[in-house]
């Protein structure tokens, strides 16, 4: 073991001697320089006012005259711009027009003419934020203030005392929360209502160990100053503030939100030389002294991925150190670096030049960031924004109590995820995968199928059965740990089809949901068979795609924790989760049947998947096809059943 | 003599156009591009979901279904009952006293308590409970915002006589949808840049590569000059890049955005292409390898992008005006701009990196 760690770290030294040669210090020096010159020109840019960060400056142009009270208005909003009424013919110079009442002094009333498009829409509602915001100022300069601002605002923040009943009101009229989806008012028919009543029930499910700990911390402490706000609300108006109404901001953890955002930045970099790293191995053959010598591929990865874990890290403590975050904070972007590392890794292991690979490290970028900023935004929303791990950090920076189940929750799948990714990678960490160019598709089979273990196509009775059931094992095994892929690839799918209308969103969420499904349990099955660890028979394949079905099978069950967030609750996550979740008020035999129905499922669609791609290309397509369209009537049975 | 030199510019063009189709071939074999797209996609959809669910989170009403329950309270409390009546999504219930609504609070009779006291100045005081770190409390403070804005305008409009100035009469509430803006300032400009960055970075990518294998010695054998590879590569990346973007504003344009001034908005990230093109050529003549090259683009393109995002009239702006069909002379006279700043800028690098080379 300790010579192994010693391997491991010479590796390392190693990594970190060539590393420093590839980005010098004249690189450094000029990097430097284009921040610093970028820094003067913003910085003189917002001495001298040109700068804001509005993209939507002079969109709208709105026609009002030069003497009226609404000029001032619009030109203070920088998203309209004034023209001239004379000539302003609607939908061509302008899309608004303004109509005072008087000339003189007092305006009585107002009228204005948008264009009848979507535009004008916009800009008439634009105009009349203008209008507030100008009268906000009016009346800040207002010397009588208390005609300007006849009411003050005391805004605190308490939890409620009665800690039985945490349901709300929400969605529904007076009476209390007790049932969350009926309170959404009728037909649960829109992502409002969705998200409306299912945050009722989220609340109370997840108030056993979530939500509550939040509360618990402040109840304790004396009312009146310790009454935490749920954020850091632009810092305008926080608890036990007073203002105006039009002073009270939303509790939005903005700021931390975006100090959260700071963490994710140096990730970009660190896979950039990280995927260069180890892409540089695999051109004109230099990763092959290395492979020859004693060490294993897991000490050459483990050694080249040290040096990126431990900037990671050191990066991290500082950016945690400089915004005011914890060790907690340093502690949930681990395994977002980690997972990041892992997806570059196996992104440089498949790609076949340095143009794929700068594909793979923006996409890799692209897609981690989206997973792991997009769910923190909804850090005070709801309780599933914790698969997200830097909804801890968020947490963090606002000084929230986060239990230990809470960090293991949103920590652990992803430190999961990035170990399985590195496996991945690591099967084709060999002589006849690194110095190929093989297309990715390849080589993504050829990883998998280094997982698998030979399953011979002789009778049942002659291959010790011991060997044959590990094979099967394997295979299962292999399904299973593709359970938190199919719950990303799920959740991505939920969230992509979100903003379209739940009649078109259900179907083709039901399709997606069991084509994701039924790839993750057969392809690898396919590789088996391409790679000739599985004979091509019929008998091999029903035993490999019954074996995969109740792997996949066992796995889903454990993961039954995506209830207990809530995500269920959401109507789209029951569609996506149907098969898990919602079993309601059935007879016990009802239930076991429902229990084991996606047992019989998951083996029997699998198997004719395995059937095809026992075959060839073409006939695993088809039967793939099939396999999805029968998951997906199953599924929508199973979700019309319950609603 | 002048047939030769003829000869000559048709050669030159003919392996310009060579090495440009060399390049797409690469990347056609590869299916990159495809990759490329996908991101994007991914990146319009997953923006798109990310402002339904803040508007959901910001505006309830826009969603409707939303109602919070205010519990009220204190001798104010007819007039705060009477703005009610005016905000969607609110509703008052009066209670005897502070004590009794907050008990129905805290018995989740009511999402919030509102207790508002006239003072003998005429003062108005409201003193407003919110539950803490539960999952409505947004939308809760939203929806109570817009509930004590509404009283604060009926209250200052008694009080009118003893402003100097009164407050202007707003227009009517009109019905829009809040994505509106989103779509032509941020997504529109997104994805017309998106394309921009990539093409840079194939490249750096495409020239550092040709430099590490020594295929670039290569072609030096080869009847080309260091400026005909220099543009049959930049060529490629550009050729690239109006497409995806006008692939992006059809399929805005078929889902019932309209986008106007398309051929505009193509010229100027066309221009921003190639200004970007050149400053990748520019960075891989000077950088020692693939990794330092790669690492300086990153920081040359977040700093141009920053750039274009903060200035007042920088293109991130410039084609939310086109696209929205705002226009104007000043927008034109900038696109404009812009071809002639990418124009000397390609024309200068390719100038230097044909006198000095690649490497040293």
């Amino acid at each position: 073991m300790i010579d192994r760690l010693r391997r491991v770290l010479r590796v390392a030294r190693w990594e970190v001697a060539r590393a420093g040669g590839g980005v010098d210090r004249r690189t450094m020096l000029a990097a430097l320089a284009l921040l610093l010159v970028a820094g003067a020109v913003l910085g003189g840019g917002l001495a001298v006012g040109a700068v804001g960060l509005d993209v939507d400056r002079d969109v709208y142009r709105v026609a009002v005259d030069g003497d009226s009270p609404y000029a001032d208005a619009v030109e203070e909003a920088p998203a309209l711009t004034r023209v001239p009424v004379d000539g302003a013919a609607l939908g061509e110079a302008a899309d608004l027009v303004v109509y005072d009442g008087g000339r003189d002094g007092a305006v009585e009333t107002v009228a204005v003419r948008a264009s009848d498009t979507r535009k004008g829409e916009a800009e008439a509602a634009e105009f009349r934020e203008a209008v507030e915001a100008h009268n906000e100022r009016l009346m800040r300069a207002e010397e009588n203030a208390t005609a300007a601002f006849p009411i003050t605002v005391t805004l605190q923040y308490v939890s409620r005392t009665s800690g039985l009943d945490d349901g709300s009101t929400l969605g529904g009229g007076g009476a209390s929360g007790d049932d969350g989806t009926s309170a959404g008012g009728g037909g649960v028919d829109d992502a409002g209502d969705g998200d409306a009543g299912g945050s009722g029930d989220g609340d109370t499910g997840g108030s056993g160990d979530g939500t509550s700990a939040g509360d618990d911390g402040t109840a304790s402490e004396p009312a009146g100053e310790g009454l935490a706000v749920p954020s850091v609300g632009g810092g305008t108006f926080g608890a036990d503030t007073i203002g105006s109404p039009g002073a009270i901001s939303p509790p939005f953890p903005f700021v931390s939100l975006l100090l959260a955002f700071v963490f994710l930045v140096p990730m970009n970099f660190l896979i950039q030389a990280y995927g260069s790293s180890v892409l540089d191995e695999r051109t004109n053959r230099r990763g092959e002294p290395l492979l020859v010598t004693p060490l294993s591929p897991v000490d050459i990865v483990a050694g080249k991925t040290l040096p990126y874990v431990a900037a990671a890290v050191l990066v991290t403590s500082v950016i945690a150190a400089a915004v005011g975050g914890g060790a907690l904070s340093v502690v949930a972007v681990l395994p977002v670096a980690l997972t990041f590392l892992a997806a570059t890794f196996v992104g440089a292991m498949f790609a076949r030049s340095f143009k794929e690979l700068t594909f793979v490290t923006v996409g890799v970028s692209v897609l981690l960031t989206t997973y792991a900023f997009v769910p923190a935004i909804f850090t005070n929303v709801t309780p599933v924004a914790l698969v997200s791990p830097l909804t801890l950090v968020v947490f963090d920076l606002q000084g929230e109590a986060v239990s230990a189940g809470e960090a293991l929750f949103s920590t652990v799948p992803m430190a999961l995820g990035a170990a399985l990714l590195f496996g991945l990678g690591l099967g084709v960490y060999r002589e006849e995968d690194m110095f190929t160019q093989k297309p990715v598709a390849r080589k993504f089979l050829d990883a998998l199928a280094v997982r698998l273990s030979a399953v011979e196509g002789v009778a049942l009775a002659d291959v010790a059965d011991r060997k044959r059931l590990r094979a099967l094992g394997s295979v299962a095994f292999l399904t299973a740990c593709t359970v938190p892929f199919v719950f990303v690839a799920e959740l991505l799918a939920v969230a992509t089809l979100f903003a379209l209308p739940v009649t078109v969103s259900v179907p083709v969420l039901l399709v997606t949901i069991a084509f994701i499904e039924e790839v993750a349990k057969s392809v690898h099955l396919y590789a088996g068979f391409e790679r000739g660890v599985f004979a091509r028979t019929d008998r091999v394949a029903v035993a490999v795609g019954v074996a995969s079905g109740l792997g996949f099978f066992l796995a889903e069950k454990a993961t039954a924790v995506v209830q207990a967030v809530g995500l269920t609750d959401l109507y789209v996550g029951r569609a996506a989760f149907g098969s898990v979740a919602g079993v309601g008020e059935l007879s016990p035999l009802a239930l076991a049947a429902l229990a084991f129905a996606p047992l019989l499922l998951h083996g029997f669609v699998t198997t004719v998947a395995a059937v095809g791609a026992s075959r060839d290309r073409t006939a695993y397509a088809l039967t793939l096809a099939l396999a999805t369209l029968l998951h997906a009537a199953y599924n929508f049975g199973v979700v019309s059943v319950h609603g | 003599m002048g047939d030769a030199s003829e000869r000559g510019a048709t050669a030159g063009r003919s392996s310009r156009l060579t090495i440009a189709g060399r390049e797409l071939a690469g990347l056609r074999a590869e299916k990159t591009i495809l990759l490329a797209i996908a991101i994007q996609l991914f990146i319009a959809a997953f923006s798109s979901f990310l402002v339904v669910g803040l508007v959901s989170m910001y505006d309830p009403g826009s969603l409707g279904g939303a109602e919070v329950e205010v519990a009220g309270a204190g001798d104010a409390v007819s007039d705060l009952e009477r703005a009610a009546s005016e905000v969607q999504g609110a509703s008052v219930t009066r209670y005897e006293d502070a004590a009794a609504a907050r008990l129905a609070f805290d018995r989740n009779a009511a999402d919030a308590v509102v207790v508002a006291n006239r003072n003998d100045a005429g003062e108005i005081s409201a003193v407003v409970t919110a539950p803490d770190a539960t999952v409505e409390t947004t939308v809760i403070v939203v929806q109570l915002r817009e509930l004590l804005r509404t009283y604060e305008l009926n209250e200052r409009a008694d009080r009118v006589a003893y402003l100097s100035e009164p407050p202007l009469p707003l227009p009517d509430r009109t019905g829009t949808s809040p994505y509106f803006t989103f779509t032509y300032t941020v997504l529109i400009p997104v994805l017309a840049f998106l394309p921009v960055f990539i093409s840079g970075s194939l490249v750096v990518d495409s020239i550092t590569e040709e430099i590490d294998e020594g295929t670039l010695e290569l072609l030096r054998v080869a009847p080309v000059t260091l400026g005909e590879i220099v543009d049959g590569k930049a060529l490629a990346a550009v050729a690239i890049a109006p497409g995806q973007a006008l692939l992006w504003l059809l399929l805005l344009r078929a889902n019932g955005t309209p986008v106007a001034n398309v051929p505009s908005i193509l010229a100027l990230m066309t221009a921003l292409t190639t200004l970007v093109v050149a400053l990748a050529v520019a960075i891989s003549a000077l950088a020692p390898d693939r990794r330092a090259a790669q690492f300086l683009y990153s920081i040359g393109v977040l700093v141009l992008f920053g750039g274009a995002t903060a200035m007042a009239g920088g293109p991130a702006n410039a084609v939310a005006r086109l696209a929205i069909d705002s226009a104007d002379a000043t927008t034109t006279a900038l696109v404009v701009a812009y071809v002639g700043i990418a124009a000397v800028a390609y024309v200068g690098v390719r100038q230097l990196v044909a006198a000095n080379g690649f490497g040293d």
